[in-house]
């Protein structure tokens, strides 16, 4: 197997989502099942291209491909209160309409560079505060789904389990700043 | 029928009964069934075996739904429970919820339960530290409680049994406050601890860090390869199950060894209603179980018989178990059955970091969690206006962090490049409270739990000595963390609820005087001798030590006496 092929494998896991046969979900709905949150497939959408953008694909997979929008939309869904569910999903519209009124266009429909423009000036908090929450939650998410991720966990900061160690006086180098 | 029923009283006769399988109970099976006597343990939760019933040991943090984090619909339905630093998406099947077995709460507390065949020992926080006579001695020197019936002559060398047993790593800092013990090599304190060290030397003298006692093992010996046990691999993932047997734990450890002697009787599934006491013979002569499937009622008989049911539920069993003889509580002639409890003051943490030794970090984990401070205060002497002290945890860390600001490519170059934080420097103290006869248990007059049995009502707070103490500890901390150059020093009292630091003890206490106190110097019922209760509800006082250790010492010599009895004829 190749390196790609093998990366592929492992990103069924990687987002850690259950992915269902279609016809389970309501048509033009999120493809995962959520319990409160009400996503429509364009606005998974939206989600997939913002992560893409904070984690893009490089010579190593990107946000969307790892599926942590999807992830981010389970935490939501499971983890955070109704109030913050709420203004996640205002943040999210509100989102949207920022990136047209800045580009003339969906923010699915703009080019990398515009994608840019528009998360560099939320990234800046120049933008709503229901915007900023939005914003803090999916990218907090994305990092925790992607520095979680079996990818980055096997193969990119490998996580160290058995045999363990402990090594009290571990020297830091300049090089060993970098792990 | 009558035959049958001379078999089936027979089928459920046993040598001696151990209500409870954790940490004390699994001792108490242990040293039972290896003295030859056929051995009933009745454990209310499920059973929980070695291995086969640990189904997230092997897990990678990706593979659990929520990363870890609890979905708020439980966090939200079982609000005590979630307040458990342990209770995450990994461990949270061996935390009981309160949902499903209420108490009643007349003032907070945080009752934290672990229904299952190894109870908490599952778990624990596997800080092992022995008592002294500074601890023995507390109550008699300053006024409170009732004098401990023994000493630590008394217990030392049941202290150096269970440690041989359960492998407890540690160093000999040969420190009369907290004596050396049977140990593994040590995990090793790291620069920063180290430097704190000696700047507790140099600035008091008479405060010292050591390594953390832990029963972890560093290095195995025969005795644990023989229980199936191996080397402790860091992965400090402790809570779900060791895979290793790299902890202490009755599933990994003492059941088994029980098992092994052909004399175990283990039986799941059975809450504990009541110890049956006979009026004509004097004493108890078994305990009645409800199956908590079939909601069965079935009665095993036994010579002697140990509550292990850990501190609260054994003070529970026991204020339930009436007779004519005793109308408030088996053995409780004193009245002060259900008092007296007391429990560990975790409230007040501070944290700092520290510029300095910045060539250090740690590489892999440290399972004794680093160092350990033994009790400086009134140590000696009161020199304070509170009565006894704390001890404290002390660690100092370094983590790899990520530039988390940037997006796009940066960020993720960021991500996969962390580097280095400052040092970070935290403890936790450990306060002695003082037994009250104010902080109590009881039961509830008129609501029941599902097997019949009534709910516990929990009584039990916070003094003044405490709210001194939490001060003290800040001051005294906040002092020495200044005085080893430590900044951003954050002091903290978190207002956590007793309960939480999950060391409630006492409320049938040892003692000299069947007046005042429930057990004799063996852990025996003053007033019905053949009944044994060595879990944390024995506890006289209850210290600064995690507790566990002394129960297991407690345990052991109390096995040892009531079989020397039997021998004699005497029980």
């Amino acid at each position: 197997m190749d390196r790609r092929s093998a990366v592929k494998g492992l990103l069924i896991f990687a987002g850690s989502v259950a992915v269902l046969p279609s016809c389970v979900l309501e048509e033009g709905k999120a493809s995962i099942p959520l319990d409160h949150l009400d996503v429509s497939a364009g606005e998974e959408e939206l989600l997939a291209e913002v992560v893409e953008t904070l984690i893009p694909a490089t010579d190593t997979p990107g946000a969307k491909a790892m599926g942590l929008h999807l992830f981010t939309l389970k935490m939501l869904d499971d983890c955070y209160s109704r109030e913050d569910q709420q203004t996640f999903m205002t943040g999210m519209t509100a989102f949207a309409e920022l990136a047209k009124e800045q580009t003339g266009k969906r923010f699915t429909k703009c080019s990398p560079e515009q994608r840019q423009q528009v998360v560099a000036s939320v990234n800046t908090r120049q933008a709503p505060e229901e915007v900023l929450t939005f914003y803090n939650i999916l990218k907090g998410e994305t990092i925790k789904g992607y520095l979680n991720s079996e990818l980055v966990m096997t193969t990119l900061r490998v996580y160290e389990l058995v045999p363990g160690r402990y090594e009290a006086y571990y020297p830091v180098t300049a090089e060993a700043q970098i792990s | 029928m009558a035959n049958l029923n001379i078999d089936s009283v027979k089928a459920r006769t046993f040598d001696a009964i151990v209500v409870g399988s954790g940490i004390s109970g699994g001792w108490a099976a242990k040293e039972l069934t290896e003295k030859g006597l056929k051995t009933l343990v009745l454990e209310r939760g499920r059973d929980v075996k070695h291995n086969r019933d640990y189904p997230t040991t092997n897990k990678m943090p990706y593979e659990f739904e929520h990363r870890g984090q609890v979905p708020l619909e439980i966090r939200e339905k079982e609000p005590v429970v979630s307040r458990c630093y342990a209770f995450r998406e990994d461990a949270m099947h061996f935390f009981t919820r309160d949902s499903e077995h209420p108490y009643v709460q007349e003032k907070p507390f945080d009752w934290i339960r672990g229904y299952q065949v190894g109870g908490k020992s599952l778990l624990w926080a596997r800080q092992t530290q022995r008592w002294s006579d500074f601890d023995f001695d507390g109550p008699a020197r300053d006024g409170f409680a009732v004098d401990w019936p023994i000493r630590y002559k008394d217990l030392a060398p049941w202290y150096s049994h269970v440690e041989k047993f359960a492998g407890i790593s540690g160093n000999s800092d040969g420190l009369a406050e907290l004596p050396d013990g049977e140990f593994l090599p040590p995990y090793p304190l790291n620069s920063v601890e180290n430097y704190f060290r000696q700047q507790l030397k140099t600035h008091y003298g008479n405060r010292h860090v050591i390594s953390a006692r832990c029963a972890h093992l560093s290095k195995p010996n025969q005795i644990h390869f023989d229980q199936g046990r191996g080397q402790c691999q860091n992965r400090t993932l402790c809570q779900r199950g060791c895979p290793f047997g790299g902890y202490f734990s009755s599933n990994s450890s003492t059941l088994p060894w029980a098992e092994r002697t052909g004399n175990l009787t283990l039986r799941p599934f059975s809450v504990v209603e009541s110890v049956i006491y006979d009026e004509k013979a004097g004493k108890a002569t078994g305990v009645r179980v409800v199956d908590t499937n079939t909601k069965e009622v079935i009665e095993y008989y036994a010579r002697i018989i140990f509550v292990n049911a850990s501190a609260l539920h054994t003070n529970h069993i026991l204020l339930n178990s009436t007779s004519a003889r005793f109308p408030n509580g088996l053995g409780n002639d004193s009245g002060v059955l259900g008092k007296y409890v007391g429990f560990h003051n975790y409230r007040a943490r501070i944290s700092a970091e520290y510029d300095g030794l910045l060539q250090y970090a740690t590489a892999g984990r440290n399972p004794s969690d680093g160092g350990y401070i033994p009790r400086f205060r009134n140590l000696h002497k009161q020199e304070t206006d509170f009565l006894r002290g704390y001890a404290a945890g002390f660690g100092a860390r370094r983590y790899q962090v990520e530039d988390r600001s940037g997006f796009g490519e940066d960020l993720k170059q960021q991500l996969l490049n962390p580097t280095w934080s400052n040092w970070n420097v935290g403890s936790h103290m450990m306060g002695e409270t003082i037994p009250k006869e104010g902080n109590f248990v009881g039961l509830d007059k008129d609501q029941k739990d599902a097997w019949g049995v009534p709910l516990l009502r929990i009584n039990i707070g916070y003094d003044d000595n405490d709210e001194k103490m939490i001060k003290d500890y800040l001051e005294q901390m906040t002092e020495m963390f200044t005085k080893a150059g430590f900044t951003n020093i954050r002091a903290t009292d978190s207002k956590q609820a007793p309960g939480l630091d999950i060391h409630e003890m006492g409320g049938v206490r040892m003692g000299h005087d069947p007046k005042t106190s429930l057990l004799n110097k063996y852990n025996q019922l003053h007033a019905c001798q053949n009944v044994f209760v060595t879990d944390g509800a024995c506890m006289t006082s209850t210290s600064t030590q995690n507790p566990s250790l002394t129960y297991m010492a407690l345990t052991a010599r109390a096995v040892d006496h009531a079989v020397s009895e039997m021998k004699k004829g005497n029980l």
